[in-house]
């Protein structure tokens, strides 16, 4: 029993740790400036991002405890609660997960597999070129770990065929998976149906007011950056994991002879690919309207309607979990707004960021762009919005502007393994190690902010 | 009668393979053999497996079913399983059954040998395995880090065989640690079964702090000394004065295997101020078995 006891403690050390944490600071008095549920705010802020990056606990716990929290230490009413956690930004997160399992089901990926190697011949170069571009295309539309999901069989079986023992060419191997995901979380920075978080954040802009970023306008705003940032992401690629072979026939050969066995599209294949377009012109013309999130599940019923997918793969397939938990980031992320903490801890920001310099775009930029990238590392680019989202708004400037820096910024996410679905997709292969991402990390890193600082300060005020 | 074999790669676990499995048929003991792999961020768990199952329709599955395949393959060669022109091994066979995946063996393999893939933390899974089945002894490899081996040991309900520093060209001694612990006479007949069937000779040590050997240190050393005679394996006995953990590891070396009952102590001292068995496993350069009292 006591055995069993100290057992406890030590696996769920972390909870503890946050929970003594969340009493200390319960404990001590309010800060200058700032409400008593401002504060109680930020400690639920503080102590659930210590549960989110441990785990101690499984997520949908972690979920239901902000919320619980939040009624708790007198910061909303149950209803209140109930009310800011289910959005349209969470509708189009469940939405999205569950498009990702019925676009996979429909083995597309051996069509995008032949399409691929098609265009880009059996030359290494053009084929990690193929792959990077490809999975920042399609990303852009259909989601990162979706287009992985997708594209990892048809980089590992190229693997394969050049050698049955992948530690043989463990450059190659590095670099076709890095290829995919790097591609995949560029990608999604394009369109804000990318990536839950950009929705989350223009959620945040119309729910507080601020301004409003139609899906087109985001296109105009993002996709130049990914389109620039496709080249250079080949280089830093192809320079951090030099291949072992720089033409690979023999492998092409074998895997067009395997794509080949699927034989003809079919026509549920096409109507799966019709219904997504719909998807994406119900995004682009409707959900000014009625919500991307509305239009998500749309494309889900149409999905099940058709029998293109059952909705026990869907079921199984979408962690409910994390949806539950966006709803609850989003839902203290409100909190944060609607009790002055976001404001308080802006304001507080920028005056220590003084010591370094008075100029407030600087610390806007700090914030918005190094401290959102460094974050989403650890904690997961849609919980890393939904946390810094109010307070990056809070930090004065063009909001629009302020939120899409933000967001993109996000999905920076190339220098862990949880960084990023694609980051945690690859290692799961068992063929990269954590080392690799630190090695092309660091300069896909560097060369994103500095292609989008540029952006943010010659083009986009340009635009308009 | 089950053993627990837990391996993490063919590069790293072929050493603890081998022997273990050698150890567990000096028992005449099932064998599962575990691999436990990293679990993907609970986040990230769903999209990583809408990943895997488009991957498994391409052929290409679970890093830890390739170890599992190696392993499985090792056990024929080994001559553990029997070698028949049947595979056995299908991927296409591993149910998902609480918690874990478990293939399904043809015929006797079936019988013998259990593959199971877990994910998630190693000490945590290596509990919840031994929660479904009764195993006897868990055979897990010498982690470079102190940690691991030293939280099984703490935390699984079985015996624990740490395979450190395994070298399989080396003919080992058996080192039996003896003193007044409840679990010293069960040790005793482990290490005297492994002696006998694996040809190991075999030192009784019994090391008191001081020269006086109190009633329940001799009398442990001579039912021990009755029973590896009555087995008739080939023994000698030493009764040293030092500190206990010091002299075992200065005896044992590099070409002993340390045989010795768990600590009698209570959970809490245990954890707190550590035990002979943890100290000996930390400074061990050889493989040692610490048997529980069951």
């Amino acid at each position: 029993m006591i055995l069993n006891i100290i057992y406890w403690a030590t696996q769920r050390k972390w909870l503890l740790i946050s929970l003594l944490l969340a009493t200390v600071l319960y404990l001590l008095p309010t800060p200058q400036g700032l409400t008593a549920e401002g504060y109680h705010t930020i400690i639920i802020v503080l102590s659930t991002i210590l549960l989110i990056v441990f785990e101690p606990i499984p997520l949908p716990a972690v979920a239901m405890l902000i919320l619980v929290f939040q009624v708790l230490f007198g910061i909303a009413t149950p209803n209140q609660v109930a009310s800011s956690f289910m959005s349209d930004a969470v509708f189009f997160i469940m939405g999205s997960l569950m498009l990702a399992v019925a676009i996979v089901s429909q083995d597309l990926d051996t069509r995008l597999a032949l399409g691929i190697i098609n265009i880009t011949g059996h030359k290494t170069w053009r084929i990690i070129a193929g792959f990077v571009a490809v999975c920042a295309l399609l990303s852009s539309f259909i989601g990162e770990h979706t287009v992985t999901a997708m594209m990892m069989p048809v980089g590992l079986t190229l693997v394969r065929h050049t050698s049955r023992d992948p530690k043989k060419v463990a450059g190659l191997t590095s670099l076709i998976l890095f290829s995919i995901a790097y591609g995949s979380a560029m990608g999604s920075i394009g369109t804000p149906s990318g990536g839950g978080r950009n929705v989350i954040m223009i959620g945040y802009l119309s729910q507080f007011g601020m301004g409003n970023l139609s899906y087109l306008d985001w296109m105009k705003y993002a996709y130049p950056i990914l389109l620039i940032e496709i080249p250079l992401a080949i280089m830093i690629l192809w320079w951090t994991f030099r291949p072992e072979k720089t033409i690979l026939d023999s492998a092409v050969r074998k895997l067009k002879v395997q794509v080949a066995k699927s034989g003809q599209i079919t026509g549920s294949q096409i109507t799966a690919m019709g219904v997504f377009v719909l998807v994406f012109l119900g995004w682009v013309f409707l959900s000014p309207k009625i919500g991307l999130g509305i239009v998500a599940l749309m494309g889900v019923v149409l999905y099940l309607a058709m029998g293109l997918v059952e909705w026990q793969d869907l079921n199984r397939n979408t962690n409910w979990g994390v949806i539950m938990l966006f709803g609850s980031a989003i839902s203290i992320g409100i909190q944060m707004k609607d009790t002055g903490a976001a404001l308080w801890v802006a304001n507080n920001v920028i005056e220590g960021l003084q010591v370094i310099t008075s100029n407030v775009d600087f610390s806007r930029s700090f914030v918005s762009i190094f401290l959102t990238a460094g974050l989403t590392n650890f904690l997961s680019n849609a919980a890393t919005v939904a946390v810094l989202g109010p307070i990056v708004l809070n930090m004065g400037g063009n909001a629009v502007m302020v939120a899409l820096s933000t967001a993109l910024a996000s999905a920076f996410a190339y220098l862990t393994v949880v960084a990023s679905p694609t980051c945690m997709i690859i290692h799961s292969s068992g063929l990269v190690k954590p080392s690799d991402y630190l090695r092309a990390g660091w300069k896909m890193t560097v060369m994103s902010i500095a292609v989008l600082l540029l952006f943010i300060h010659l083009f986009w005020p340009l635009m308009g | 009668m089950k053993f627990l074999l837990a391996v993490s790669s063919q590069e790293f676990s072929e050493s603890t393979l081998r022997m273990g499995s050698k150890v567990a048929k000096s028992f005449g003991a099932q064998l599962a053999v575990v691999y436990v792999g990293p679990k993907p961020k609970e986040l990230y768990a769903g999209r990583v497996s809408l990943a895997r199952d488009t991957l498994a329709k391409w052929e290409i599955y679970h890093p830890g079913v390739e170890v599992l395949r190696w392993a499985f393959d090792d056990l024929k060669t080994s001559g553990f399983l029997e070698n028949s022109d049947d595979n056995g091994f299908n991927p296409l066979n591993m149910v998902e059954e609480k918690g874990r995946y478990r293939m399904a063996l043809p015929g006797s393999y079936g019988q013998d040998i259990d593959l199971i893939l877990r994910e998630g933390d190693i000490v945590d899974e290596l509990r919840r395995e031994c929660s479904e089945d009764e195993y006897m002894v868990s055979i897990i490899g010498g982690s470079k880090g102190r940690n691991m081996a030293h939280d099984l040991l703490q935390y699984l309900p079985t015996s624990v065989l740490v395979m450190k520093n395994v070298d399989l060209d080396r003919h080992y001694r058996i080192l039996l640690c003896v003193d007044d612990s409840s679990a010293t006479d069960r040790a005793v007949r482990f290490g005297a079964t492994i002696a006998k069937q694996m040809n190991f000779p075999v030192t009784i040590m019994t090391v008191s702090k001081t020269e006086e050997f109190g009633p329940g240190y001799s009398g442990a050393a001579e039912a021990a000394l009755r029973h590896l005679e009555s087995q008739q394996v080939d023994h000698e006995q030493k009764f040293i004065t030092g500190d206990p953990v010091n002299t075992f590891i200065e005896t044992a070396g590099e070409d002993h295997l340390i045989v010795m009952g768990s600590s009698s102590k209570s959970a809490l001292a245990k954890f707190f101020l550590g035990s002979k068995p943890m100290k000996t496993l930390e400074k061990a350069n050889c493989p040692i078995l610490v048997v529980r009292d069951k």
